[in-house]
């Protein structure tokens, strides 16, 4: 079952640009490890559900995943050999906007070398090229 | 072990503002601005890979020569670009080796517990505290043990073992770690129940619509 989610304002929304890095989460905030984005890109609801399969299955109920995306963003999609016009089309899916650095997973409780294959289960199903993250020691 | 100073160049730098800082940064320098002990701040900038070698090697305290003029500074605060990989600012503060500083220091759990074999797993619930100590006694990371950690006990900020001198101001209550049985997989909702479209807050009604469509008339 694809993530969605239970309630919105309007039901679909205008395509919008995502320019820059992650200025928010980009660090690792409840895990241990984490996955970071190196790219931007739209996640689906479906893929954040396969990913989270792919490491459960691997994971086998050891250590905690955090999901830290959520599909908030309706994508619409006119159906094939459609004249275009006669409004917006209905809601195909729904994605996570995902910008450079977000930390879109994070694993704890688990060893680095477990965390490490799950999160490289997880990578395979994502859009966009990532990279294994450890939590950042608070300095101050 | 307590902090070492590291002595470290810094000039003065007249550049404010996040796009000359970028020219900053171009050179390899590293801006940073420092304040504290009632004197004016400072906008000052290092070389980025002296800098950034003492705080990959655990440097916190840093003895700085700027422009001929001597202060002992410690870190902050750090800014880090949006993949985490690169210092893009530094906060540093003006101390003396005997005053007294509140500091963050990290909490590492050294062991393995007891609860391990009893299928237990351990959770980190806090991975630093906060500590009132003298400049010179900041300790690199507190280690707390947890090889007498049995199922189902806890760990609190009031059981960690502190250095000498060093005085604990986090809220004594807090949970660092606790080790517990792992929860139970909850069973995922069928299908059928689930609606596959979300509910529209702002959508009309069919008594609304009936209402102004007979309005119309």
């Amino acid at each position: 079952m694809a993530l969605m989610p239970k309630r919105v304002k309007y039901r679909k929304s205008q395509r919008g640009k995502m320019r820059g890095g992650a200025s928010r989460m980009n660090y690792v905030a409840f895990g241990d490890y984490g996955l970071q984005a190196l790219e931007t890109s739209w996640v689906t609801g479906r893929q954040i559900e396969a990913s989270r399969v792919a490491a459960s299955n691997y994971l086998q109920r050891v250590g905690k995943l955090y999901i830290r995306i959520f599909p908030h963003k309706s994508i619409t999609k006119k159906p094939l050999e459609t004249r275009m016009g006669k409004g917006k089309a209905e809601v195909e899916q729904w994605v996570a906007c995902v910008k450079t650095g977000t930390v879109m997973f994070e694993i704890g409780g688990v060893d680095e070398a477990l965390a490490k294959q799950a999160l490289s289960r997880i990578a395979h199903k994502m859009p966009v090229r990532c990279r294994f993250v450890n939590r950042r020691h608070v300095i101050g | 072990m307590a902090r070492q100073t590291i002595a470290i160049k810094a000039s003065s730098r007249n550049e404010m503002g996040s796009k000359k800082v970028v020219k900053v940064r171009d050179r390899g320098r590293l801006p940073a601005v420092i304040y504290g002990h009632r004197k004016d701040p400072r906008t000052v900038d290092f070389d980025y890979h002296d800098f950034y070698e003492a705080i990959h090697h655990g440097h916190r305290l840093f003895d700085v020569d700027i422009d001929g003029q001597n202060e002992t500074l410690l870190v902050k605060d750090l800014q880090y670009d949006h993949l985490g990989r690169r210092i893009i600012h530094a906060d540093m503060v003006r101390v003396d080796l005997s005053e007294v500083v509140h500091v963050t220091v990290p909490v590492v759990l050294k062991g393995t517990p007891k609860g391990y074999s009893q299928g237990g797993i351990v959770d980190q619930h806090l991975d630093h505290i906060v500590v009132e100590c003298t400049v010179a006694a900041i300790p690199e990371e507190i280690d707390v043990s947890i090889k007498e950690l049995e199922l189902d006990q806890s760990i609190h900020a009031r059981d960690v073992k502190l250095p000498q001198g060093v005085k604990l101001l986090s809220d004594a209550e807090l949970l660092i770690a606790s080790c517990h049985i792992p929860k139970k997989h909850i069973e995922e909702v069928p299908l059928e129940a689930v609606p596959m479209e979300p509910e529209v807050i702002t959508a009309r009604k069919p008594e609304e619509e009936q209402a102004e469509e007979t309005k119309e008339e």
